[in-house]
């Protein structure tokens, strides 16, 4: 598979950002039913499944040469988004070797790996990277072995330390997150991490799920789908960075609507690591323009129900308040209240060109 | 101020004597005598003078009894102490949250981990917060929202505590509609 | 590393290392094996011509080495029957399945020193160890008891894996408590080895002052055997027994049913099946008290039924 990359893609300032008609078919709608309240949605991370972004380890698209200039910027600007404990270098070394294997096993046309010995040869195509080094020698790199392979990746990482009975989120490449802090929650354990998520708390949602992890096994992955909404395809929503793009949120006009408003949907997978027994959190964000989202029939209805019956704590804590409305009143009149089928997938393999969808 | 409902915000019970311990070390940023709970057996106590007290020191009263002069002098003695300490330490701490996790900080630097240190909050409820924007760290911060001592960003206190940091996080709370602070109200006494 | 299916390998030789020890080295079929944790264990299926055994083994090979992994075994009188296949029986060239390596003893990431006392064989999980904490530059000895005659079969064994180890025979060693005096802050215990040398250990830590996080113990293979009982499966109806000298587990295996397993010893979690009547003697190591005192899940690799029968839903 030869995946024409977007290279000219910018997620701020200017913004430019497309999906072409199978990236839109490929995007990990996270509703499989008509309303939506947080749960241990974790399912194994199996190859295959309802969506094509879940075939791979690590999922690759047509962004991936501009999401990881995007990753250079906001790094030049702020080396705090990429922190790793001192004691997780194992941990560092995993991941390198996790996602080098996973890569290069998965889209040979686009990355290779040769190994003599302790010496490793990568070469990333799309990137224009040739890199020999001696694995386990941080020295042999320009960067930080973490850091290293993480930049030339799609999709934030955290680092989880496994230690008492809990998981430490002990380092981490943060820079395409949905509103949290890195420099901030860095060392934190799973529930002081989790801390500012309404509700899940109390109905056991995070004891549940570290009870799960705690037993991640390797070679076991497992995925779920989290979801938030953006204004503008911005892919740096950091609280750092919060003064820049907060007042997004009071642009949404009944005219942009769908233009400006994206879904945002993180494809998470917890992979067990070998050496340092820690788990690697990949968060792999996808942006869907509303515009692109109406263009499929089931989203778009299952998009307003879900919208509709959000609690109100969950529309406070993921920022919708001041444009729920909006959109609400761009989906109602879209949405005929017909039965939808239950799971993600699309149901339909073409697209209606977008500007036909606008004026129906 | 209400409970924000975020779950990252220390709880702390009384300190109690941990028996499987075999050596006790109690560090209070005040001046006040360890609580009984603590007493039932050996136990070391340091302590800090009151800044009334302007440098001088008033005597021990009891063997394993040690005062300072400040908080930041008794923190610089403890990391050198744990540096040579052995296993079967427990450590007790009494004070405001920012020095409580700075002594959790260092303990946790020599080794010893959430099992063998106790930590109980005392004095001011004062925060210290790390503005998000800029890394700024402002003391001794009393009320809901406060200016930025670095960046000079209007910042809510959230109740996200970094036990790394010692420090509750603000955020910008005119974020999206510049100039729409709302009133400060003094919550942390 | 997605592993969607057991490693296909074979045997590629078997050394002996005294009278009943035997070293076993696996190739895979194709390609390399997964990096393997320090201290981990792999599940080998060995079809024999009447059964087939599950077993669970420390790797005695370090991460590094993809292009074999070794175990090695005791033949031991009061086994399972997996242990006699294979000294026994089992030959080079002949296919195994294996399953993805497993860590359920992992070196403790914000240890500043380590300290890894092993029995007899249970220090085959510390020769993995060696490599890794010798190029971490980590602080940390090693204590192998074990009898007078066997001292110098050990011996070899560290020595091969960089030694650094003392070696405690039975007329010459050094207490646990007296190892565990006067370690420095930071400082973990680690020990596999008959489970009285592991509660020695735990009790030695724990009177110097210890805390249970700084004490690890690698708790497979312990399961024992109990009063026989029934035991119904709720999906086909079908009646297993269970004898008092065998697992719940091993009972539904020779039944022909198809039980989730990994680790074989209760601290994996990967077997918990779900109760629906019957009272349970909890003997594993991953239920929290609340799911003990529910009652509606049991380890089946090391739990027994503390009533004459149990349903599982299965």
């Amino acid at each position: 598979m030869n995946i024409q990359f977007r290279k000219d893609e910018r997620f701020r300032e200017s913004f430019s950002y497309v999906n072409s008609d199978a990236g839109v078919l490929r995007f990990p709608f996270p509703f499989g039913e008509d309303r939506y309240m947080y749960s241990v949605n974790i399912e194994p991370h199996t190859r295959g499944g309802p969506n094509p972004a879940f075939a791979h380890a690590f999922d690759i698209d047509e962004h991936y040469v501009a999401e990881c200039r995007e990753r250079a910027l906001v790094l030049a600007d702020d080396p705090g988004r990429c922190q790793v404990l001192p004691h997780m270098m194992p941990a560092q070394w995993d991941t390198l070797e996790l996602l080098m294997e996973s890569f290069a096993a998965d889209y040979p046309e686009h990355f290779s790996l040769e190994k003599n010995g302790d010496t490793w040869r990568w070469i990333n195509r799309p990137l224009g990277i040739e890199q020999t080094f001696v694995f386990g020698r941080p020295e042999t790199l320009p960067c930080p072995p973490f850091e290293y392979i993480t930049r030339q990746a799609q999709g934030d990482f955290t680092l989880q330390d496994q230690r008492d009975d809990n998981l430490f989120v002990d380092g981490g490449m943060v820079t395409t997150q949905a509103d949290w802090s890195l420099d901030f929650d860095i060392g934190m354990s799973f529930h002081e991490w989790h801390g500012p998520v309404p509700l899940a708390h109390d109905i056991g949602v995070f004891d549940r799920a570290l009870r799960f992890l705690l037993r991640l096994q390797y070679g076991h992955p497992v995925r779920r789908l989290n979801w938030t909404m953006t204004i503008n395809p911005r892919l740096d929503t950091s609280p750092e960075n919060y003064p820049d793009w907060g007042p997004d949120r009071t642009t949404v006009t009944p005219d942009n609507v769908s233009e400006k408003v994206h879904l945002r949907v993180e494809l998470q997978t917890l992979f067990r690591l070998p050496r340092s027994n820690a788990i690697l959190f990949g968060i792999r964000c996808y942006l869907l323009s509303l515009k692109d989202i109406e263009r499929v029939e089931k989203w778009r209805k299952r998009l307003n129900r879900v919208l509709t019956t959000l609690p109100p704590e969950l529309v406070e804590y993921k920022g919708l308040t001041r444009y729920r409305d909006t959109v609400l009143a761009h989906l109602a009149p879209r949405d005929d209240g017909a039965p939808l089928s239950s799971g993600i997938q699309p149901d339909q393999t073409t697209l209606p060109p977008s500007a036909l969808s606008n004026q129906r | 101020m209400t409970d924000q409902g975020i779950k990252s915000r220390p709880i702390y019970a009384a300190l109690r004597r941990d028996p499987s311990g075999r050596r006790h070390l109690y560090v209070s940023a005040g001046a006040e005598p360890p609580p009984p709970a603590l007493c039932d057996g050996p136990l070391e106590g340091w302590s800090v003078g009151p800044p009334t007290a302007e440098g001088t020191r008033t005597p021990p009263e009891r063997e394993g009894e040690r005062r300072f002069r400040s908080a930041s002098q008794l923190k610089a003695t403890l990391a050198r102490r744990l540096a040579t300490e052995r296993m079967g330490l427990r450590l007790y701490a009494e004070g405001p949250e920012d020095f409580l996790w700075d002594v959790f900080g260092i303990a946790q630097e020599h080794g010893l981990g959430r099992q063998e240190v106790f930590l109980k909050q005392a004095g001011t409820l004062a925060r210290r917060v790390q503005c998000v924007h800029c890394k700024t760290l402002n003391e001794g911060v009393s009320t809901t929202i406060v200016r930025c001592a670095g960046c000079g960003a209007n910042l809510f206190v959230r109740d996200h505590f970094s036990r790394r940091l010692s420090a509750f996080q603000g955020v910008k709370v005119d974020a999206e509609q510049p100039g729409d602070v709302p009133p400060a109200e003094r919550a942390y006494p | 590393m997605i592993l969607d299916a057991p490693l296909t390998a074979r045997v590629a030789g078997i050394d002996p290392l005294s009278p009943t020890l035997k070293r076993v080295r696996f190739v895979p079929e194709r390609g390399r094996f997964p990096t393997a944790a320090p201290g981990a264990h792999i599940l080998v299926t060995l079809r024999g011509p009447e059964r087939i055994w599950k077993n669970a083994y420390s790797l005695v090979t370090p991460p590094e080495q993809r292009d074999s992994y070794a175990i090695i075994v005791r033949r031991v009188e009061a086994s399972r029957g997996g242990s006699h296949f294979l000294h026994d029986h089992l030959k080079p060239g002949d296919p195994v399945e294996i399953g993805p390596p497993t860590s359920l003893f992992p070196i403790a990431s914000l240890a500043r020193r380590h300290i890894l006392i092993g029995g007899g064989i249970g220090l085959t999980p510390f020769l993995s160890y060696l490599p890794v904490l010798r190029a971490r530059g980590a602080a940390f000895e090693l204590h192998q008891y074990c009898t007078d005659d066997e001292s110098e079969v050990f011996a070899g064994l560290l020595a091969e894996a960089g030694g650094m180890a003392m070696i405690h025979g039975r007329t010459n060693r050094r207490s646990v408590a007296g190892i565990l005096a006067d370690q420095p802050l930071g400082t973990h215990v680690y020990t596999c080895g008959p489970e009285r040398l592991m509660a020695a250990v735990e009790a030695a830590a724990f009177a110097a002052g210890w805390p249970s996080g700084a004490i690890h113990k690698e708790s497979f293979g312990s399961a024992e055997g109990g009063a026989p009982f029934t035991v119904t499966l709720a999906r086909s109806g079908r009646t297993v027994p269970v004898s008092e000298s065998q697992s719940l587990l091993e009972a539904l295996e020779t039944a022909g049913v198809e039980a989730p397993c990994l680790c074989r010893g209760g601290a994996c979690g990967v077997c918990l099946t779900r109760v629906i009547d019957g009272a349970i003697e909890h003997r594993d190591h991953v239920l929290t008290e609340e799911e003990r005192a529910g009652g509606r899940l049991i380890a089946t690799c090391v739990s027994r039924a503390r009533s004459d029968a149990l349903v599982l839903d299965l």
